[in-house]
């Protein structure tokens, strides 16, 4: 069985370049012999055989005019790079094999090449993001506009995310009506569904938003059977309510007084991108008389800083604006750093915007405290080490910053990717817990290497 | 065997569509009476599909799935069906039109859009006033409780241009930004058909200015406006303050596809002495963006922006008396993204018609044995031409770029050049016809000549004549009629029925 395996193993080993014998020892299998990936392996390879035999035929013609670097036409040379790359990109698309594109891509004119992929030879799994237009199923009209905010990043941020789905669905829930020989409470959990995928096509689940939803699955499951059905819902609207007021408004409040206390007068305060916790603990520090400065690092594509700095300005805190690569620059004049996150780990890794992993280690190497100012229910119980496993593309073309209604188009050009330049734009990156402080939470502040304490700390046993 | 009756869902509609069928005052005589019968400009056909087809197929593409094939089955109750439509239509016409369009709809020819739910309307009026939409608006405005789209029943959208993508940018808008109403201009194909000045003047130009980057419509240039200063267009300093950087434009025609929000209709009812949708009520909301007194004054019944927190709430509640941007949106389709037009006068009827058949399907012979021994195997058609069902073609007829409907009778020796000839109609032989549009049920005698003519349904085009560049209406015919004697008049109605069987 183990020389099946790696005659079956995609499509990057070169063994795969002899696809076309499914068994490297000779002898091809017999059909009953052979797994069901490895028919349907094998039933795609002779598939793509057969293509490439038709292809071959117009396009040996094309392959001389492949020599010519020039004047290629459309089905030449121009698109074998990319089209070579997005073979290999195309990862369960139960496409054809890719060990046989790399013999025929040259001369591959599929139609299966898509033209609107961004053929990135790396971490394509990133997955492009899509706009829902096709709305499968009972989706509710909230929660199809929320899919669309969330899609054209006109919300953006963990919280932002997690309160706007929280409050479609209490509409959903107020529009809910039970079916017969069903009960509130096995059934509701079912038809929140499909509204929960729409959102999830939209744009990945945040931990935030998974949180969220586990706890609104208990409360569901909880709710009294007994209940006359409006009072039910009603008292599961109250419940989302208790949580955004709880987990996410009061710990905010919680967590401006206690990051508060460590800023004093005549401080400098860095921080990156736009996190509202850390916009909403500077201005409350700003409000209860502490004078200090700010300092706003940003960086492309998304210029998420233009917004913090909108807000600070209008605070009239003194603000300095720059760009990532010139951080070196200010650092040695910074007193703390200030980051949000997307999401905590149990190993005290911090998922944030992409940058943030290189804003705190210049600042560790300056001996900046890096501190990171989080709720806990954006609290994960996965150990993460990287960022490559699970992470997002920002989507192109790039979104304009959210606060302005000017023209950032200008400032913020599209790059146009050629067959000869693809882009790459992941949204988050990892911090990890050596360059970290001390995370303010509304339950205190922690040291990264006690973070798998914070579950105990809410008072439960496993998970937020 | 467990009866249960399923319940009744409360239906949570997201927009309700409007279609305005209106009389169709610049298509006459085409749209004149047949008799008795109205020809609604509705159920006009453009390449033998009526119309409102076309809209009616749109609006299906855009909303409505789930009432169809249905992917995620509700488990455990196969009873319970949540009636959930996106997208419901009610259809608002003259009474007088009232029973041909409710049989269209009603009938199998609706196959097309079989899951729509449309209720059909009438707005009592006659038909010598033009009564304004807004007016119709008002009317009805009881019966909408929720956003609505208006459409007009001669838009042909553009396969490229998917309602749902108006809707989307709709629900964005309103959510972010307070954004109340989105629209859709676009570039009208350029004429390549010549078209005589008798049928009447393409004069839809109007100015508009925009701002790309927000896809923000900012200034519609009226007929008041233009009556007013013919030699300029006058822009407010708050407008180019907020929007500095725009476009203006005065190819784009209005699509008259309106997404709104139901606080529109408050506004609507205060300003009472509006008249037409487009070329009032639009434009006119379209100030209140920039201009702050308006804003003031209409901003409580246009609402503060609803349901739009994406910050947390605390954030929100730091402006509760900010109203929204009040902004038009506006999505532009050019002529290169595909064919759109709006067939609401002779001109781009024709144009509709044109289209279609270039770039229909090449001719084929139909496959229905006892409506293929209705052609002549003698006649030449050309590829580019659609032929209805049952239409009868004789030998030697030659017919070329046209559509002919159903039940037609086309004689020998016939020529039929770039014609659009609607159902029943009779042509005897030796007709000759170029670039006209006859209706239904129009009878030309033979050996008549007819360029460029437009004639009312039921016409009787005499042997022998010839017409250049005329509507003919069955008035004109009467008039002719009249002069004779009375003799004279049933001894021709006695010759055209014998031509005819």
């Amino acid at each position: 069985m183990t020389q099946t395996a790696i005659a079956q193993t995609p499509t990057k080993s070169s063994n795969a370049r002899q696809s076309l014998n499914p068994n490297p020892d000779g002898g091809p299998k017999s059909q009953k012999q052979m797994s069901k990936a490895e028919r349907r392996d094998l039933q795609e390879r002779q598939r793509a055989a057969k293509a490439a035999a038709k292809a071959s035929v117009p396009s040996t013609p094309a392959a001389k005019s492949n020599t010519t670097p020039t004047g290629v036409t459309a089905k030449g040379a121009a698109q074998s790079p990319a089209s070579a790359a997005k073979k290999s990109g195309k990862t369960a698309d139960g496409k054809p094999v890719k060990g046989e594109q790399e013999d025929t891509s040259h001369l591959h004119t599929h139609a299966q090449v898509d033209d609107t992929t961004r053929g990135l030879r790396i971490f394509s799994h990133f997955g492009l993001p899509k706009s829902p237009s096709v709305t499968k199923g009972d989706v509710h009209p909230a929660i199809i506009r929320v899919g669309l905010q969330f899609s054209d990043f006109k919300i953006t941020g963990a919280d932002a995310r997690c309160i706007a789905m929280l409050t479609a669905f209490k509409a959903v829930i107020q529009d809910y009506v039970t079916p017969p020989n069903t009960t509130l409470s096995r059934h509701l959990m079912t038809h929140l569904s499909p509204q929960i995928n729409h959102l999830v096509l939209a744009r990945p689940m945040s931990v935030t938003m998974g949180n969220a939803i586990r706890q609104l699955k208990l409360e569901i499951s909880g709710s009294d059977i007994d209940l006359p059905e409006q009072d039910a819902k009603n008292a599961l609207c109250s419940k989302i309510d208790n949580y955004i007021r709880d987990r996410i408004v009061i710990a905010d409040q919680v967590i401006q007084e206690t990051a508060g206390k460590k800023i004093k007068d005549g401080d400098v305060i860095l921080t990156y991108a736009r996190s509202s916790v850390v916009q909403k603990v500077l201005l409350h520090a700003w409000e209860d008389g502490k004078r200090f400065s700010a300092i706003v690092v940003d960086s492309r594509p998304m210029l998420e800083g233009k917004a913090i700095l909108k807000a600070l300005t209008a605070a009239s805190i003194p603000c300095t604006y720059l760009l990532l690569p010139s951080l070196p620059s200010v650092l040695p004049h910074a007193t703390t750093l200030f980051v949000g996150a997307h999401s905590i780990h149990a190993n005290g890794a911090v998922f944030s915007r992409a940058g943030t992993a290189t804003v705190a280690m210049m600042a560790k190497l300056h001996n900046v405290p890096v501190v990171v100012c989080c709720e806990t229910y954006k609290w994960s119980e996965t150990v993460r080490w990287d960022s490559f496993s699970k992470n997002e593309l920002a989507p192109t073309p790039f979104p304009s910053s959210a606060s302005s209604n000017c023209h950032s188009s200008r400032h913020n050009p599209d790059i146009k990717t050629s067959h000869n330049l693809s882009v790459l734009c992941p949204l988050y990156d990892l911090t990890p817990p050596s360059y970290i402080t001390a995370v303010v939470t509304e339950v205190g502040v922690i040291p990264p290497s006690s973070m798998s304490s914070i579950p105990a700390a809410l008072g439960r046993t496993i998970g937020a | 065997m467990e009866f249960s009756i399923a319940p009744l869902r409360p239906v949570t509609r997201e927009f309700l569509a409007i279609v305005l069928a209106g009389f169709g005052n610049e298509l006459v005589p085409l749209s004149g009476d047949l008799g008795n019968q109205p020809c609604p400009k509705a159920l006009l056909p453009i390449s033998n599909k009526p119309m409102i087809d076309y809209v009616l197929s749109w609006i299906e593409k855009s909303g409505i799935k789930g009432q169809g094939t249905r992917p995620f089955t509700v488990l455990s109750d196969p009873l319970a069906r949540p009636l959930r439509c996106y997208l419901d239509v009610l259809l608002i016409c003259p009474p007088s039109h009232r029973p041909s369009i409710s049989h269209f709809i009603y009938s199998e020819s609706l196959a097309s859009s079989p899951s729509l739910c449309i209720d059909l309307q009438t707005f009592d009026d006659s038909q010598g006033l033009s009564v304004g939409t807004c007016s119709v608006l008002r009317h009805f405005s009881s019966r909408i409780k929720e956003d609505f789209v208006i459409l007009p029943c001669d838009f042909i959208p553009p396969p490229s241009l998917p309602l749902s993508k108006l809707l989307n940018k709709f629900r964005i808008e309103t959510m972010s930004d307070g954004a109340i109403v989105t629209t859709c201009w676009f570039e009208p194909p350029s004429g390549k058909t010549t078209v005589p000045e008798e049928w009447g003047t393409n004069s839809q130009a109007t100015p508009i200015v925009w701002d790309n980057s927000t896809g923000t419509l900012l200034y519609v240039d009226t007929l008041d406006n233009t009556d007013r200063n013919p030699e300029e267009v006058e822009l407010r300093m708050s407008l180019l303050c907020r929007y500095p950087r725009t476009n203006m434009s005065s190819k784009l025609q209005d699509s008259h596809v309106y997404v709104c929000k139901r606080q529109v209709l408050g506004v609507l009812q205060q300003k009472g002495d509006f008249e037409s949708l487009r070329e009032d009520f639009f434009p006119w909301l379209c100030k209140l963006q920039y201009q702050k007194t308006r804003q003031l004054k209409y901003g409580n019944v246009l609402g503060n922006l609803e349901g739009s927190e994406p910050s947390s709430p605390d954030e929100g509640h730091e402006d509760p008396s900010v109203t929204g941007s009040l902004r038009v949106g506006i999505v532009i389709h050019r002529a290169k993204d595909g064919f759109c037009i709006r067939a609401n006068d002779l001109p781009s009827y024709l144009e509709a018609n044109r289209h279609f058949v270039d770039s229909a399907s090449s001719y084929t012979l139909p496959s229905d044995p006892q409506m293929r021994s209705l052609i002549d195997a003698k006649a030449s058609i050309s590829p580019d031409s659609i032929i209805g069902d049952f239409t009868k073609v004789d030998e030697r007829a030659s017919i070329k770029k046209s559509v002919i409907g159903k039940h037609c009778v086309v004689g020998k020796m016939a020529k039929i050049v770039g014609c659009v000839i609607l159902d029943h109609c009779v042509i005897a032989d030796g007709a000759k016809l170029e670039s006209s549009i006859l209706g239904k049920n129009t009878r030309v005698g033979s050996k008549a000549t007819l360029v460029h003519c437009v004639t009312q349904g039921g016409y009787e085009v005499k042997d022998n004549e010839s017409y250049r560049n005329e509507r003919l209406d069955i008035t004109d015919w009467e008039a002719e009629a009249d002069e004779e004697r009375e003799e004279d008049d049933d001894e021709a109605f006695g010759d055209s029925d014998e031509e005819s069987g």
